[in-house]
């Protein structure tokens, strides 16, 4: 699909995926006028009205927004998170369907994947087993896009499209978005006040797959002109690191050289995460090519550090 | 603590269904509501995939017991995927949003067996929900129920809002749905065994390979398991409703014609799926929780179907 001549709907498309969504489709030539992204205050995508008015003579939907954040967040809004994520994405698709959407991508995420299945995460073992429980409002609401996707595609031939992306990081990402802002938040602060500790939540033995944001919108915008199965499709690095590490070289690319200390009385979700990348690979020609220290770098110039 | 249903002000979704009739049926007789404290909100009349409707009918509920649901046998499940999943998973998250919105006390949301995976450990424990994916040809639906779990334990945490989940296995029993587009297989194997005998014909098609086993509750005793739910579970964890017996669709089969005293061949068409190789339930957290036990033995249950079948058969 070429996109050049698509009105394309971004949700979230002011949030930091969605911002660097609209930028990847501006620098694949798409005319800024074709894009649209509708903020919040416009339209409540938690009602069936204001779907249809955002699908209204849209060719392509890149659904974007959701409302996630971190454990805390996760932990004590778990119904608004349960409700908001599953009634956007469920009324969004449906209403795209009824207005002849050609076709919908629904952004899932790397947490849909159970604790204790083989590494790295292959698409096919999506359901083999239970979900962190704290994420879970979040992991089940995003899930059931994809099954969503599935159900319409198999009775509608709808075109929708499931990915499974992991952890994100790069620049202009809101500071309780994930681990890496906010420890360069942290680590900022305690240099600026002199502190020599920072804490850090849990073991720091968990690992995570971190994804430069600039390499995860190339995957979405691969996925959305040549993607077209039902099967799910992971975006990520590949590269797996533990939290520990991942701090240690913020620290030093930050010349921070306290102490860093974990607290393991603390939650952090699932024990170890990396993504399989053979089938975006295999289907997309994609891969991650952003340095991990590169990108970074630039994550901590961009929070002013 | 119990709480005890005279006085509070009752919603039933889907309260003029075959399960809803049944339990209003107990509701009345049994635990003495009057039926003005009890609404039942027509299709006609609200859209529950909206959440305005919702809203309507929360309005100064207690307690709510949702059992609207949009279902099928297997062919169904086939052709409608879509609107299975779409109808069940609005329905069942906009019900949770008003309710917990109006104030409403409880909810009683229920689930289903299709929630299982397809290869789950016999009996069925709820500890093994997320161990799988469904049966394919029930998924959309059974996953679109397994999410209520999750919503409900999501609403009990954020909002401290008793949401209590049950799963039901194959319901059937007097006034079921005999309509063969959308029929369950014991009404099905009912019906095609009267039609063939009202034509003389000396043989019934069934679907699949009869291999398969199911789990089956009688329509009264679910909705005593529902009701007994209602009063005195208040946990997170979702509850097996069953009557704990397996029985393959071959034996099924078998009964029904000798029930109904049709002596002709039972030809399987293996060319249409089994649907789950194998369900049934453990039981035991239902009885340890709130005391519940099916009563009704299979055969008694079963000729009190067909026998209503044949006075409404028209």
């Amino acid at each position: 699909m070429d996109l050049k001549n698509k009105k394309i709907l971004v949700t979230g498309g002011a949030g930091f995926l969605g911002g660097h969504i609209v930028k990847k489709l501006l620098e694949r030539g798409v005319p800024k006028e074709n894009i649209f992204t509708p903020r919040s205050f416009e339209l409540d995508l938690r009602k069936r009205a204001d779907c249809q008015k955002a699908v209204n003579d849209r060719d392509v939907v890149i659904h974007a927004a959701a409302l996630t954040g971190n454990v805390e967040l996760h932990k004590s809004r778990s119904a608004e998170i349960f409700y908001n994520n599953l009634i956007m994405g469920v009324e969004l698709i449906e209403a795209a369907r009824q207005a002849g959407v050609q076709k919908f991508i629904t952004i899932g995420s790397a947490t849909e994947y159970p604790d204790n299945i083989r590494l790295p995460f292959r698409e096919d073992d999506l359901w083999m087993g239970p979900l962190e429980p704290i994420h879970a409002p979040y992991t089940v609401a995003k899930k059931m896009l994809l099954v969503n996707a599935q159900a319409y595609r198999k009775q509608y031939g709808f075109n929708a499209v499931h990915i499974l992306l992991t952890n994100m990081y790069g620049p202009s990402e809101h500071e309780d978005g994930g681990p890496i802002p906010a420890l360069i938040k942290r680590i900022g602060e305690a240099r600026k006040t002199g502190e020599t500790t920072v804490r850090i939540w849990g073991t720091g033995r968990a690992t995570r797959d971190f994804l430069y944001v600039g390499d995860a919108v190339e995957g979405i915008c691969l996925v959305t002109e040549k993607y077209d199965k039902s099967e799910p499709i992971n975006l990520g690095s590949g590269f797996e690191i533990s939290i520990k590490e991942l701090a240690e070289i913020i620290a030093r690319l930050m010349n921070f050289d306290g102490k860093l200390d974990f607290d393991p009385t603390k939650p952090e979700g699932q024990p170890r995460r990396v993504l399989d990348t053979a089938r975006a690979e295999k289907e997309l020609n994609f891969k991650a090519i952003t340095d991990f220290e590169e990108g970074l770098k630039q994550t901590i110039k961009w929070h002013g550090y | 603590m119990d709480i005890k249903f005279r006085g509070l002000k009752i919603l039933v979704t889907g309260g003029a269904g075959f399960l809803g009739r049944h339990l209003l049926d107990n509701l009345i007789k049994k635990r003495g509501v009057s039926p003005e404290d009890i609404f039942v909100p027509r299709s006609q009349d609200f859209d529950l995939r909206r959440r305005e409707d919702c809203e309507k009918v929360c309005r100064h509920k207690d307690l709510v017991i949702h059992l609207a649901a949009k279902v099928g046998g297997i062919g169904y499940n086939q052709e409608k995927p879509g609107e299975l999943f779409y109808d069940n998973i609005v329905m069942g998250t906009q019900m949770l949003e008003a309710a917990y919105r109006a104030g409403v006390k409880k909810i009683v949301i229920l689930a289903t067996i299709c929630s299982y995976p397809k290869f789950t450990p016999l009996p069925f424990s709820e500890n093994d929900l997320w161990s799988g994916y469904p049966e394919e040809t029930n998924a959309p639906y059974g996953l679109a129920k397994r999410a209520f779990i999750t919503g409900a334990q999501a609403y009990r945490n954020q909002h401290t809002f008793n949401v209590i989940c049950l799963l039901p296995v194959n319901l059937y029993g007097p006034g079921d749905n005999f309509d063969p587009q959308r029929s369950h297989v014991v009404p099905a194997l009912i019906r095609k065994v009267a039609e063939a005998k009202k034509l003389c014909q000396n043989y019934i098609e069934v679907w699949g390979t009869g291999r398969a086993t199911r789990e089956f509750l009688y329509i009264e005793d679910a909705a005593e398991g529902i009701l007994l739910a209602a009063e005195k579970y208040n946990n997170p964890d979702p509850v097996n409703l069953g009557s704990g017996k397996e029985i393959s669709i071959k034996d099924l089969t078998e009964t029904i014609c000798r029930l109904m005293d049709f002596k002709g061949e039972i030809r399987w068409d293996t060319s249409k799926p089994d649907g789950q190789p194998r369900r049934f339930l453990d039981i035991s957290r239902a009885k340890k929780e709130f005391g519940f036990q099916a009563r009704t033995d299979f055969e008694t249950g079963l000729k009190k179907t067909i026998d209503w079948y044949l006075t409404n058969d028209f």
